[in-house]
């Protein structure tokens, strides 16, 4: 199973993890990132750059697995590739406090 | 060697696996146990990257499945069952068993199979060959991966390197040819991604839709096993249309007049009629490829896998020297890198101590030679299995399963896991992970030797395979020293030290990074045969290959070091077309006897059988598939998710059927790597394989193989 973005990058957006991906699999929204499933090729080297632990083996996913992947792959269908390093969002910091990281 | 572990520690590994990347590694051990590895980011080659194979390597060190101590067969043999015992009553067994064959019949009743499991200079391919060419053993020739094609390339441009792979970042032209790079070299990819992006092309030739050919700007399907025609049709329209570069070729090759006239014969409208490309698709490609410079191929290991798949090697290897492209950084050939390595083969193999004329068996024909039908004398009596898996990945399954399962042979089996080989073995020693032992890696993938440090004690009893052979030597009573050498004093005296290319690189370097580059130039300015220098008789190119006046051979690399008793047969000095023995898919209509062509690629997250039986990676490969082109299906009454059964003469398995552009018209796939035990039918795509030989260097004829397919 793919890697997939998981809510935590909401209001964060850090994007540490783009420029690393050799495949350029990331999408960004507004507020957050999406992995293209069918493009992402499971090396993990985005996984221990994310400050708020967001991305995830979605193997790991206790539930709601599927429902992760469909909506990484719908939303990555529609936004453009980021594949370089981008400032995080202003709520960047205080979110990350809230997720306790 | 006992070395003191940290609880608490990042310790640098490398991987282990038998792959061209060769990733460093970050273990990350918290209690004394393994807690996660990440890819090691100052690795410029890896660059901080793992795959889906290797991604959560602790789950292969603490898998449930794990052999951990020596074990005893307790039921029929292929049961599984076993009951532990000692290592000492294990050792005895053997010593007393290997004896009394060596008193009846002579060491050569005693056969080591191998390949590379385990990668490294410590522990990986020739880790066994001192112990095997000492006690007289039968020689293992291995041409499991790449011999054929090393044959052909080491014809033509001899050992050499060949071009920087990271300095794929720098061409205009890229063809990767057989490979699935985003599978099976993922961590070459950024390279090519780089040249894409300053507007390089990329043409990939793959019979198979991949996640690689999805990338590229052309992807080219031809029948499998015809690419040698379409190679050939490049060379003659590079000639005929006045693209040689004739200074390069002038200084650098031979044979040039001679091949000229030789490919009159291959016109794009012949290759189109082998391949089902296009002729003017071909014209366009030979045109490109010639004056996009510098250009670059890079062929995987896959290539070799056809009846002509030695010759197709041979032409591919003309072609960057016909345009010149070696002149620039970016241009030339990728083919085995390991080359570059100053590795001392003669202390690795031990090739001095084989027995003069001793018999050579070749291991794809490990089934044949179990059940009577090489003619053998005397015959096999005892088998020694490590670092493979030969009922997964060797043909001929069922004739394996029958030789495996004879009473009168002895197996030993050392093994991580209850592999379907390790089921049918006598004796089944428990073999260590990388995170438990110590080792150095060349690469057959970049330019850097990688250092893996012990991590964590082995698991249970399980011992290292330069630990088992060590005492494998106490119990045969080898008295030279050279059989008790510490990993230490292997890892440091398997290398030229003094070479050019070591110089500035220490073993201090090597623990304090973990990796290191050998002393080559920097990619954006290295050439290596811009002004020549080929590793070959001549010095030079040869495409007219003076080597081929010998016969057909393996390197010595493939076979415990041993150069005797080669095959020898006739091989045509200039590159020649041969077109593919069962794979004709001129009538892919049912009712024709084996009218589709299987082809058996490397699944995405095993790598060959390993990681087979793990739940991350099945979660993501699923259970065995079969790829077939509508076309096919429909005329078969095939719809996605059937269940149907494979078949040819060599055997059947059964697969779950998906329908889609995956797979050409002609052509199903079944990506390899599945258990036997776990399989539907008791069986993989192996038991189809054809055992036939290619036409170089043993290679297999895997994808040279005709099958039918139906409802199951």
């Amino acid at each position: 199973m793919p890697h997939v973005v998981t809510d935590s990058c909401t209001a964060c957006r850090y994007t540490e993890c783009v420029a690393l991906c050799p495949v350029d699999c990331f999408h960004a929204a507004e507020d957050r990132l999406y992995i293209d499933p069918e493009a992402c090729i499971d090396c993990a080297a985005c996984v221990p750059v994310c400050p708020v632990k967001a991305i995830v083996d979605a193997f790991d996913l206790e539930s709601r697995a599927d429902e992760l992947i469909a909506l990484n792959r719908q939303r990555s269908r529609e936004l453009p590739v980021i594949d370089s390093k981008t400032a995080a969002l202003p709520t960047a910091e205080a979110r990350r406090a809230a997720l306790g990281y | 060697m006992t070395t003191m572990l940290a609880q608490d520690a990042t310790v640098l590994g490398a991987c282990p696996h038998d792959c061209p990347d060769t990733c460093s590694m970050l273990v990350k051990v918290a209690n004394g146990k393994v807690t996660g590895v990440q890819g090691n980011p100052a690795h410029p080659f890896t660059q901080g990257r793992l795959c889906a194979k290797t991604s959560h390597y602790q789950e292969r060190v603490y898998h449930p499945e794990r052999v951990l101590y020596p074990m005893r067969r307790s039921g029929p043999k292929g049961s599984g069952q076993f009951e532990r015992i000692s290592w000492d009553e294990a050792l005895a067994t053997i010593g007393e068993r290997w004896r009394a064959i060596i008193k009846a019949d002579g060491p050569t009743a005693i056969l080591p199979y191998s390949y590379l499991g385990t990668q490294g200079i410590v522990n990986g391919l020739t880790v066994g060959d001192p112990f095997f060419n000492q006690l007289g053993a039968t020689i293992s020739e291995r041409t499991f991966c790449d011999s054929g094609a090393s044959t052909a390339y080491v014809m033509t441009v001899g050992p050499t390197p060949g071009m920087d792979p990271e300095s794929l970042a720098h061409s205009r032209f890229i063809i990767l040819w057989a490979c699935n790079l985003l599978s099976t070299n993922a961590h070459l990819w950024p390279f090519v991604d780089q040249a894409r992006k300053q507007g390089a092309k990329l043409v990939v030739i793959d019979p198979v839709k991949t996640g690689t050919t999805a990338m590229a700007d052309l992807h080219l399907r031809p029948r499998p096993g015809t690419d040698g025609a379409l190679a050939l049709a490049m060379i003659h329209v590079i000639i005929r249309e006045g693209l040689v570069d004739r200074d390069y070729v002038d200084r650098h090759t031979i044979g040039f007049d001679e091949l000229s006239a030789h490919v009159a014969q291959y016109t794009p409208e012949f290759a189109a009629d082998e391949t089902g490309i296009d002729a003017e698709v071909i014209r366009t490609l030979a045109r490109d490829y010639a004056t996009a410079q510098p250009s670059a191929i890079r062929i995987g290991v896959a290539i070799e896998r056809s009846a002509g798949g030695g010759q197709l090697v041979r032409a591919i290897a003309c072609l960057p020297a016909l345009v010149g492209a070696w002149r620039r950084p970016g241009g030339g050939l990728l083919q085995l890198p390991l080359w570059a390595f100053p590795v001392r083969w003669d202390r690795l193999h031990r090739a001095d101590l084989a027995t003069p004329g001793t018999r050579v068996i070749n291991q794809w024909k490990l089934g044949a030679a179990l059940t009577g039908s090489l003619p053998l004398d005397p015959p096999i009596r005892a088998l020694f299995v490590y670092n493979s898996n030969p009922l997964v990945v060797a043909p001929d399954q069922l004739r394996l399963q029958q030789g495996l399962a004879r009473e009168d042979l002895f197996t030993v089996v050392s093994e991580q896991f209850m592999t379907d080989t390790a089921r049918y073995a006598d004796l089944l020693l428990p073999a260590t992970t990388q995170v438990e032992q110590d080792d150095l890696m060349f690469s057959w993938g970049h330019l850097y030797l990688t250092l893996n440090r012990q991590a964590v004690p082995p698991q249970g009893e399980a011992v290292s395979n330069a630990e088992l052979f060590r005492r494998l030597a106490t119990v045969m009573g080898f008295d030279d020293p050279f059989f008790q050498r510490s990993d230490e004093t292997i890892l440091r005296e398997s290398l030229d030290w003094d070479a050019p290319t070591m110089q500035g690189i220490s073993m201090e370097l090597l623990e304090a990074q973990g990796y290191a580059r050998l002393n080559l130039p920097a990619a954006d300015v290295f050439a290596p045969h811009a002004e020549g220098g080929f590793p070959t008789p001549s010095g030079k190119v040869e495409m007219k290959a003076s080597m081929a006046a010998g016969g057909n051979f393996v390197l010595p690399t493939f076979r415990q070091g041993y150069g005797e008793l080669q095959d020898g047969s006739p091989v045509p000095a200039l590159p020649t077309y041969q077109p593919p023995r069962e794979s004709g898919i001129r009538d892919a209509a049912p009712g024709a006897r084996h009218p589709l062509a299987m082809m058996s690629p490397k699944s995405h997250s095993f790598l060959n059988s390993s990681y087979a039986n793990h739940r991350r990676q099945l979660a993501r490969e699923s259970e065995q598939r079969l790829f077939m082109n509508p076309v096919d299906a429909d005329a078969r009454g095939i719809r996605s998710d059937d269940l149907v059964r494979v078949r040819n003469a060599r055997g059947s398995f059964v697969a779950v059927a998906k329908v889609g552009d995956d797979a050409m018209p002609g052509v199903v796939v079944a990506p390899m790597g599945y258990w036997i035990a776990s399989s539907r039918a008791k069986a993989t795509p192996a038991a189809l394989n054809p055992t036939v030989l290619g036409d170089l260097g043993g290679a297999p004829t895997f994808s040279d193989n005709a099958v039918e397919v139906e409802r199951a």
